[in-house]
Formats: C-alpha cells, structure tokens, sequence
C-alpha cells in the first residue's frame, strides 16, 4: 500500500523533475536548472524512503497495524494549497511565454504550496489528537511563515504606497495627499487610544477596510502610471546640444545642487572680467598655456571672479571611430557660474595638440578671452 | 576522584640534548647575522639610508634618531625581560607576593612613552609639513602613471621656457614627453605634479624624496632635488596589479649644461631612416604594428599625414608610451629591463658626477644596445612581464589591454623594429 503522504511526495518528486526539464530547455539558466534538479533529487529521496517506511513509523511488515496506527485515527482535512499549486503551475506555464516574473512568482507559489502541504499532510498524522497535530504543526511553520507572510505585506504596503505617491499629479499634491492621510493615522490612532472597549471584531474591520482601500488605491494609480516627470537639463546636456552659451538656462537653476570635489585638481582658471589666468597648485611661477595629459579624467575648477555671470566651455575634438562616431564629448561646459563663484569641470582630451588644426581652449562664453590647453 | 583526569592531554617533557642546543645557538647565530649583513649590501640603489637630495635628507635626518630611540627602548626592554625570564624562572620555588596598585610607577610607565611620542610625533609633523612645501620650485614636470610605467611630460611656461630656466630651442609649445627615466637638473627643486590614468600608484625614488601616491582624478605634488648627477632608482610603492613589481622608475639628474643639451635633443625634429635601410623598413613596420598605440612625434605615413596614436581605443588606461626619443633613455617596459648591455649600463651608472652628462648623453649605440631583451619583449611581451593581454579575457576591460600585447611579430619584422628604434634617439 502507498500512503497518501508517500503519494505526495512521489507527485512533488514527478513534478520537480518536469519543472526542471522545462526550465532547463525554455531558460537555459545552469543556476535555476541545478536548483530544480537538486530539489527534485532531494524530492525523489524523501519519496523513496517514505515509501519504503511508510508514514508514522507503521512497519510496512505489520498490516494489522494499519488500522490502529495514530495516522489512522484522524482523517485529512480539506485544504487549498493544491488550488495554490496549481495556480502556480498555471503562472509557470504563462511566465514561459510572456514575462519571466511571472514565471518566478509560479515557482515560488508551487515551492510554498509543497512545502506547506507536506507539513500539514505530516502533521494531521503526527498522533491521534487532533489539537496536538495542530500545534506541532505551528511549531514546524510559524517561524517561517510568520516573518515570510509579514514581508509580503510590508511589500504590498509599501508598493502600493509608492504607486500613490508615484501616480499624484504633482509633488505638491503628494505632500497635501499624505499630510491627510497622516492626520488620519493620527486622529484613528488617538481615537483607538482613548476608547479602550473596542472589540476585536470592529479593529480587524476597521483595518481591513484600510488594508483593502490603500491595496484598490495602489492598483488604481499603478494601472493609470506615474505621472509625467520633467528631468532636470544638466550642462552636459547643454554641451551635447551645443548650447553652452552666456545666457542662463534652465540647467543653470539647478547648478547650485551639483556637487564636485574641489581639492587637487589640475588647475584652477580665474576670471576676473577682463584677464584669464591659469594658476597650477603647488607652483608660484606663470604659465599662459595649460599642459594636461591625454587620455586622462582632469579636473579643473573655474573660479568667476568678475562682477557678472560667465560660463566656461571648451571644444574636445575628439578621435572618431571607423564609422566616423566621436568617442567623446565633443564639448564641455560648466553651468552659468554667478559672480565670485567656482564651478568644477572635468575634460578628457582623446587626440594630442599636434594632431589638431584648432588648439584646444578654455573660452569664457560670449566673451573673448581664453586659455590654450597643450595635450601633449 | 576526577571523573576527567583521563581525558587531560598528555605532556611530554623533552629535555633538550647537548647537539640540539648547540645547532639551536648555531640557528639564532646564522638569523641574526643574516638580517644584518644584509644592511651591508653594496649594489642597493634604493637605499632610504643613503640621501641624494634635500627631502630625502630631512626624512634621514628625522628616521635615524628616531630609530636610535626605538633601538634603546628596544634593548632596554628586551634586556629587562630577558633578565626577568632568567632570574625568576620556575624552580619550583612557591609564588612571590603579588603587589598592586604603584601608582608613581604607573604614571611613570605611562609619561614616559608619552613624552617619547610627544618629542617623535613634533618632528615628525614638522619634516611632514617641510616635505610638501613646494614654494620654492622651480621646474614642473607632470608625473602620470599607469599599468605598468609613469609617463612625464614637461610644460612649456609663460615665457616659452622648459623647467624654469631652460631654453626652448626649437620654439615649440609643445611639452616634451618621456617615459621610464625622467630628467632633470642637479641642485633645482623640482616640482612633480602626479596623478594616475586607471589605479592609485605611488611614486617612490628613496634616495631622494618618500613616496607619494597617484590618485586618479587628483594631482598631487611633490618635491624633488639631487645634489649630484646619476640615476637614482625608485619602484611603484603602492599595489596597483599584476606588474606592480615590474613598475619601476629612475630619476636622472644633470648637470645644468647637460640638461640643457638633453632638452636641445629631444626638441629635435625627426628624422626619417635613410631610404633602404632595415630601419626604413623598420619605419614601415613599426607605422603598421605600433603606432596605433605608440607616438613617434613627427612621424608621417606614406601619404605625408601625421601618424597619430590612438592609444585610448586599444589600451586600458588610454595611453602607450612616447617612442620618439627611445633610445635616449636606458631602460624599456617600465623601466624594468635595460635597453644598455651590462657593461655599458655598469658604465653609465658607476661613472664619476663630472663625467656622468657626458656618458648618459650618448644614450644607447648599437655596441651597448642590450638587443637580447628588447627582442624577447617584441617577440611576446607578456611573456615576459606579466599583463592582463589575453584577448580571451578582455570582457572587462571592454576588449582594450592592460599593457602591451603579443602582436605575434616575425623575426624579421622584430629586426626591421629594431633597426628603426635604435635610431630613435
């Protein structure tokens, strides 16, 4: 006779074998392929040897026993962990031909559907009491069950607090939105702690209805999408369109959020509204040109000290590749820097002076000063 | 009863024979001497102990007493404890009173070797900050390292002038470019201007300042000065890869007039092979293999166009070194291997000051060309410095090399290179 646990177990074995024939033919993941073969391994050993033993240590040599063992003094209860096995077979099966996430979450459900199938099968016939097999039951799952089954539902709160947040038409309204939903929480929370009496029936109604509204709310602004979010231009951007010039733009506004290091860099050019000097740290002497190595990240700090706003750029010509694509920046610029600012700028210069017909030069856009930079 | 004296390890006592003590003394004897002759070692050309230059002799003038002072602290201690294992060893004798609680003595023990750190840690502070000063330069060289060699160059100032007070000759704008040995001139403060291309490096020449690390994105400086002419040895002093061993540096330092002629040769404009040579085959073949990565300044294809390197394309840290003046210095491949037979180098490097210029001048001539290892290194140069080429393995680096890679040359394309880099000079 094959006991019902050991059919299980010989089903879970069968199906950990096909699921691993699948996925090592559909995903050809070596990592997924030996997760699936080990546990269907392990499946069809747990199997065998249940087989062989039979369930609650009833020696497979004493027949009489079937009948007065404490496996069988208390029937199986109905349970849905099959319906959640098979709806995750059924997101298997859809996962292998649309999105691989859905393919995971099916796996995930199977693998908890099995494991929390077998306990139960095992504990509905640990021993003939009923409440006994209920605890030992609790005993073997709580400890994973519990903090797994907290996590989904921080997630889901968490997720669907996100969508919200995500789905309001502006950064204003997300803030009114919430301060709302703090005063809430707040006014709820206070209400709670004043009335003590409240039964244990109008709190879990209380917080279902909330659980649910913020789940529907979640869905609701995941379905309708984010809104639309404006980035910021940066003056890279203005450097790729060739727009690094003496009047503000909106990546100006938002130049003063940049952040950059601002020790040892290679020089520091200073603008003073009329002359355009090349000060290299750590020596006194003077130097009309700048010397910077090819090849190379160098970082360079402007310094405005005039009495009006500039900005500074300069052209890369950079090497081309065989298809003629520059492989670099073909400019760069720093923000519109206010006056008595500094603004950090980093070059890399790919091709050498010599090979140019332009030098390379730092310009003060709009006016008519600059410093040459030599590439050695 | 102890139930658990059965299970107590047993110890076995070996008394030690009169042969075994006296090979132990013979073992002690042998380690000590060893550890200090080997501060008698003669050819030690990155010797801390021996300064060629200002900076190097503050550090001197700072690490000597200070390791006089450790040394006596060390002797008295040991001293101390030797005695205390000899006089009150285990013979059996009964415990002796155990005292507590001296306090003047504990202060003591306490102030001493804080007054000690105290005096050590203001000289330490005070040679630091004197070691960064870099006010008094008076010639930049900027200093770029990478996977496995450092790269100099040296700007052209204000007034049109190289490293202070030396001519231009030629006018250029353009800065010199070397690699392996930088140059510079006797009795001047130099100021290095360092950073890195790919991973933190440090530079280190002992004879003449400590090290300094190279940090990408940041430059650094530091200061250098010889005193008297010849070559002073350094070694990359922070771990940066497979050939951090093989990451070396020499600094040469000139006499003022020689310097200048080293300058005056290296603006020279170049000069191609005579027509017909092995070296103007050399030309070919080095425009064909090489120069995608290696810059000869001056060079021009078939066509009259400037042959310009793309190192950036093909090599990690986006640079190869220059070539045009190869043959002017005495070592290749990050100054690990010489391009000067032995005895030629033995020359250059043990010559007296006065004659030093003169001989490292002559660079290399085909009679000192140590042609055995530049041939082994074009023949398969990862063989023989170890690199990360393996075409294999280049996923991460975006398909471009660490150092230099087989280019599976035939012996005759290695003569023809050979041929044409001995006139590099």
């Amino acid at each position: 006779m094959i006991t019902t646990g050991s059919k299980l177990l010989i089903g879970s074995a069968v199906a950990a074998w096909i699921f691993a024939a699948v996925y090592g033919i559909a995903q050809e993941g070596t990592l997924g392929s030996i997760g699936l073969v080990s546990a269907a391994a392990g499946l069809s050993v747990l199997a065998a040897i249940n087989t062989y033993l039979r369930d609650s240590n009833v020696p497979a040599t004493e027949p009489e026993s079937f009948a007065s063992s404490a496996a069988a003094q208390a029937s199986a209860r109905p349970t849905l962990w099959p319906l959640l096995a098979a709806i995750g077979a059924t997101m298997v099966a859809l996962g292998l031909v649309t999105y691989p996430a859905i393919f995971v979450l099916g796996m995930v459900a199977i693998l908890a559907a099995t494991l929390e199938w077998l306990v139960q099968g095992w504990s509905e016939r640990a021993s003939k009491s009923a409440e006994f097999n209920a605890q030992a039951r609790d005993v073997i799952v709580d400890p994973l069950e519990l903090p797994v089954i907290a996590a989904i539902g921080a997630a889901i709160v968490v997720y669907a607090f996100s969508r919200v947040m995500l789905g309001l038409p502006s950064k204003s309204a997300t803030v009114a939105a919430f301060s709302v939903v703090a005063l809430l929480v707040l006014a709820v929370g206070t209400f709670i702690g004043f009335r003590k009496n409240i039964s244990k029936a109008t709190m879990t109604g209380a917080f279902s209805i909330a659980a649910v509204a913020l789940v529907a709310a979640g869905a609701f602004a995941g379905l309708n999408g984010e809104r639309e979010t404006h980035p910021h231009e940066t003056p890279g951007d203005l450097a790729a369109e060739d727009e690094c010039v003496d009047a503000e733009t909106e990546a100006d506004e938002k130049a003063s959020q940049t952040v950059a290091g601002k020790s040892n860099v290679a020089a520091d050019l200073i603008w003073d509204g009329e002359s355009f000097e090349v000060d290299v740290p750590g020596y006194d002497g003077n130097f009309d040109t700048l010397t910077l190595p090819r090849s190379n990240p160098n970082n360079i700090l402007f310094r405005n000290e005039s009495d009006r706003e500039a900005r500074l750029t300069i052209e890369l010509y950079p090497d081309v590749d065989t298809d003629g694509v520059p492989l670099g920046p073909e400019r760069a610029c720093t923000a519109l820097v206010e006056e008595g600012g500094t603004q950090f700028l980093t070059v890399v210069f790919t091709r050498p002076s010599f090979a140019l017909d332009e030098p390379y030069e730092f310009v003060i856009a709009g006016e008519d000063s600059s410093v040459e930079v030599v590439v050695p | 009863v102890n139930p658990f004296a059965n299970l107590a390890p047993k110890v076995r006592t070996k008394t030690m024979t009169e042969p075994s003590r006296s090979k132990t003394r013979t073992l002690v004897v042998a380690g000590i001497a060893a550890v200090g002759l080997s501060a008698c070692a003669q050819d030690a050309p990155q010797d801390t102990w021996d300064p060629a230059g200002e900076n190097a002799q503050m550090i001197h003038d700072l690490q000597w007493p200070i390791f006089l002072v450790a040394g006596i602290v060390g002797v008295i201690v040991m001293v101390a404890v030797t005695i205390a294992i000899v006089k009150f060893r285990d013979r059996g004798q009964p415990i002796p009173e155990q005292t507590h609680g001296k306090a003047w003595l504990e202060y003591l023990f306490i102030a001493l070797p804080a007054a000690l750190l105290a005096i050590i840690g203001t000289f330490t502070v005070n040679t630091v900050l004197a070691l960064n000063e870099t006010d008094d330069t008076e010639c930049v060289v900027n200093v770029t390292g990478q996977q496995w060699w450092w790269e100099y160059d040296y700007p052209v100032d204000a007034d049109g002038m190289i490293c202070g007070e030396y001519q231009n000759s030629a006018g250029e704008t353009l800065p010199i470019v070397t690699s392996g040995q930088m140059v510079i001139p006797t009795d001047t403060n130099v100021l290095i201007r360092g950073t890195s291309r790919d991973v933190i490096h440090s530079f280190w020449v002992p004879r003449l300042n400590g090290k300094r690390d190279m940090v990408p994105g940041r430059v650094h400086t530091w200061r250098f000065q010889a005193w008297e002419p010849g070559i002073y040895a350094g070694q990359c002093a922070e771990f940066c890869g497979l050939s951090h061993a093989n990451m070396r540096m020499e600094i040469v330092a000139l006499d003022p007039p020689d310097f200048q002629a080293w300058l005056d040769n290296q603006l020279e404009p170049y000069q191609s092979p005579e027509e017909g040579t092995l070296a103007a085959t050399g030309e070919q073949t080095y425009i064909s293999q090489c120069s995608r990565c290696h810059q000869v300044d001056g060079l021009t294809d078939g066509g009259g166009e400037l042959v310009v390197s793309a190192p950036e394309q093909f090599v990690w840290s986006g640079a190869a070194p220059n070539l045009t003046n190869l043959m002017t210095r005495n070592t290749f491949a990050g100054a690990t291997w010489d391009l000067l037979i032995e005895s030629c180098r033995d020359e250059v490097w043990e010559a007296d000051p006065d004659q030093f210029g003169e001989r490292y001048l002559e660079g290399v001539t085909p009679e000192c060309l140590n042609e055995v290892d530049l041939k082994e290194w074009l023949r398969n140069a990862p063989a023989k410095k170890p690199m990360y080429a393996d075409p294999e393995s280049l996923e991460e680096t975006d398909g471009k090399y660490r150092g230099m890679p087989n280019l599976a040359l035939s012996e005759d394309q290695i003569d023809e290179l050979v041929a044409y880099l001995l006139e590099r000079k």
